[in-house]
């Protein structure tokens, strides 16, 4: 009962810090608002990177997108450079991954 | 120099010798000290004009690198100038702040009808007008022949009708009408407009071929940072005519219009019904975006409240986006202002809501203490929540309410002539909410699909129009005020259109309105009358066929025909009108009208259009 204890609240702490040990980190959601620069698609279509220029620090910030949604308003010409984008993002190793990617709202 | 310089230099110096000293060893005696220290100093020298000779050098270098430094340094600058510049100038380029687009059109349309019988309100009065003055000048003195069983006088009954058109047009309320009409000469007067009624048995209109050009053009500028201006200019033009006469069944010295949103244009339905070849304003508004750094928006002008969703899918156009109004329940250019807020909920992808307020009429100066103008604005508000606006579903709900309704808008050379707001009414609230959808892959094709529907609510005052016989907000008839009681109507506006590969697109299109239906679009493209206020049902199906050729002028650019067949099944007067009270339409069998009551009507339409 004692070992089944102890064995059981290793596991835990383990899983609990888990990700602490994993390679991905564990990053905030950022914000930003820009307007696209460059958007390149991939061949296969099922990805597309979005360069945006941040309004606020003016740097050029690139941006994967996978979801099918958004890729399809990028295919469809919906979404195209110079528009202005209110984008959230998660870093995720070297990339920026898309959570959300919708033009500013307005009108 | 110093000891140990002079040392080593010795040494060498004496090794150095030693070549030349094995040459005076053969002959000369050996050189003295004192002749090797002349030599040595003399070596002295050189080694010091040498090193004077390296540090000119280093020192010519030094000042080459720095020279070099100070020529890349300059270079540098320069090239970042010239990045600065190109940075700015791309900045100003034209493309970057302004877009221009638009569209044209040609529609031929070929127009057919049925109508029920009726009495003509408008040419009953001008046959009374015209009879009492011909009687009067026939015999000035003499007894009238219209009147004379009431004791009247050729004049004192082209007097009378003259007074009986100026005492309607002071009872404004239903209790004044009441008794305007319990007036016993009044009443009498009524009775014997019948001998001038202008009787119109039922017939079938026609106009084989109605051809149209419509010109749109766009202007969408970014202003500053988070503001841009946005504008539509319309004009829409009937062939061979510069006024709306052929749309209106005859406009002046014509007949009867069919329907209250046909009888001529006005404010809203600029460039949305055939006119003349002005360019209309349709759409001028400012917008401030991303304000305090937040999804929220503040937008004020003439309102992109025209062609509203789900309108788009048979117009070819692409979804409105967080702008324009449900079009079952707006399609009318407003004059007005927009709040938007649209929050970033990761479960309600697309979200946003919006409150809108527009003018639907200006009122001017109200007079005190002496008022002459009694007419308030006409105002409209609204909020709309969207839940969820994605490809795969949008889901709208909207509520708007119109305070101070008008009686007529304010037309100028109609059948009835130049008409306005006499009196305002009441309000009327709407309440709708509907659904669309766009699935890929369905079959070869992609399928849209839409369901909207809506509810109005009218809140009569006790006003009446005193110029429409003293009809009130959806109540009463043509000289049968009814006391005004609240009127509640739905209507239902559903639809599908499937895309193929072959950029065909084919549509159909179902909208049933209720007896006491009444929205609010009659800008809405149709020619008899904004089909989504029908009171009674309506089909259209339309095929749509894009040009396969590669767009030039931006990204949405295209050309297409359109052809379509509208059937409209009309089962209650009045479609489009909130003054007087429907009937059913079985039921109509020459009653005094303003409007001809058409029973039916199809319209087959054909149009070229480019959108650039």
């Amino acid at each position: 009962m004692k070992k089944t204890l102890i064995a059981t609240v290793l596991l835990a702490v383990v899983a609990v810090s888990a990700p602490t040990f994993s390679g991905t980190a564990f990053a905030d959601e950022t914000k930003m608002v820009g307007v696209i620069n460059k958007i390149t698609l991939a061949p296969d279509g099922k990805s597309a990177v979005a360069v945006l220029k941040d309004n606020k620090t003016g740097q050029d910030i690139s941006i994967f997108i996978d979801d099918d949604l958004t890729l399809d308003k990028l295919k469809d010409h919906r979404i195209v450079e110079g528009d202005e984008i209110r984008t959230k993002y998660e870093p995720e190793g070297e990339k920026n991954h898309s959570k959300s990617f919708l033009k500013t709202a307005g009108c | 120099m110093n000891t140990v310089s002079k040392g080593v230099l010795i040494a060498l110096m004496s090794s150095g010798l030693a070549l030349p000293m094995a040459a005076y060893a053969a002959s000369d005696p050996p050189p003295t000290n004192a002749e090797l220290m002349k030599q040595i100093d003399m070596l002295s020298k050189q080694i010091e004009q040498l090193k004077n000779q390296v540090k000119a050098n280093e020192d010519k270098t030094t000042q080459d690198t720095k020279t070099a430094t100070d020529t890349a340094k300059k270079a540098s600058d320069k090239v970042d100038d010239l990045k600065r510049q190109v940075v700015r100038d791309e900045g100003k380029a034209i493309n970057n702040w302004l877009t221009i687009g638009g569209d044209y059109r040609f529609r031929v349309d070929s127009l057919g009808g049925t109508t029920q019988p009726f009495t003509d309100v408008f040419a009953t009065f001008a046959n009374a007008q015209a009879a009492l003055q011909g009687d009067f000048f026939s015999n000035p003195t003499g007894v009238s022949r219209y009147f004379g069983s009431m004791g009247m006088s050729t004049a004192a009954a082209l007097s009378a009708l003259s007074g009986f058109s100026s005492a309607m047009t002071g009872a404004r309320t239903f209790d004044a009408a009441m008794a305007f009409l319990s007036n016993p000469n009044n009443r009498a007067l009524v009775q014997g407009l019948g001998a001038f009624a202008q009787y119109t048995p039922a017939y079938k209109p026609q106009m084989d071929t109605l051809f149209t050009n419509r010109f749109g053009l766009d202007l969408h500028a970014k202003a500053t940072e988070d503001v841009t201006v946005t504008a539509r200019f319309l004009a829409y033009k009937i062939f061979g005519a510069q006024d709306d006469n052929a749309i209106v069944n005859g406009g002046p010295g014509g007949a009867a219009p069919f329907f209250a949103d046909r009888v001529g244009v006005f404010d809203g339905t600029l460039g949305h019904v055939p006119s003349n070849s002005y360019l209309d304003v349709d759409r001028a508004y400012a917008t401030w975006s991303n304000i305090g750094d937040e999804p929220i928006w503040f937008s004020v002008g003439r309102r992109p409240s025209t062609n509203g969703a789900p309108s788009n899918l048979r117009l070819d156009n692409p979804r409105p986006g967080n702008g324009g109004t449900p079009s079952i329940l707006v399609d009318y250019a407003f004059d007005g202002m927009t709040i938007g807020y649209a929050p970033d909920i990761d479960a309600l992808p697309g979200a946003y809501a919006k409150i809108c307020y527009g003018r639907g009429f200006q009122s001017g100066f109200r007079d005190e203490p002496y008022p002459t103008n009694t007419v308030a604005n006409t105002d409209m508000l609204g909020v709309a929540v969207l839940p969820i606006d994605t490809d795969p579903l949008r889901v709208w709900t909207q509520w708007n309410r119109g305070f101070n309704i008008f009686d007529a808008p304010q037309m100028y050379g109609t059948y009835f002539g130049n008409v306005g707001p006499t009196v305002d009414l009441g309000n009327i609230d709407w309440f709708g909410a509907g659904a669309m959808s766009t699935i890929k892959h369905v079959g070869v094709g992609n399928l849209n699909m839409f369901f909207d529907a809506a509810t109005s609510i009218t809140h009569p005052n006790h006003n009446v129009s005193s110029q429409f016989g003293f009809m009130g907000l959806m109540t009463g008839q043509f000289f049968q005020p009814e006391d005004p009681t609240s009127k509640m109507g739905w209507g239902i506006y559903t639809g599908v259109r499937y895309d193929l590969p072959t950029n065909t697109k084919l549509g159909f299109e179902y909208n049933h309105g209720s007896k006491n239906w009444i929205t609010f679009a009659p800008a809405a493209d149709d020619m008899w009358t904004s089909k989504v206020g029908t009171r009674g049902n309506v089909y259209e199906t339309y095929v749509i066929q894009e040009l396969n050729y590669k767009p030039i002028s931006s990204y949405f650019s295209k050309a297409f025909f359109r052809l379509g067949v509208q059937y409209y099944d009309f089962q209650y007067t009045g479609s489009n009108d909130w003054v007087g009270a429907p009937m059913p339409m079985s039921a109509v069998a020459g009653q005094l009208m303003p409007m001809t009551p058409l029973k039916d009507a199809y319209d087959v339409y054909g149009t070229f259009e480019v959108k650039f």
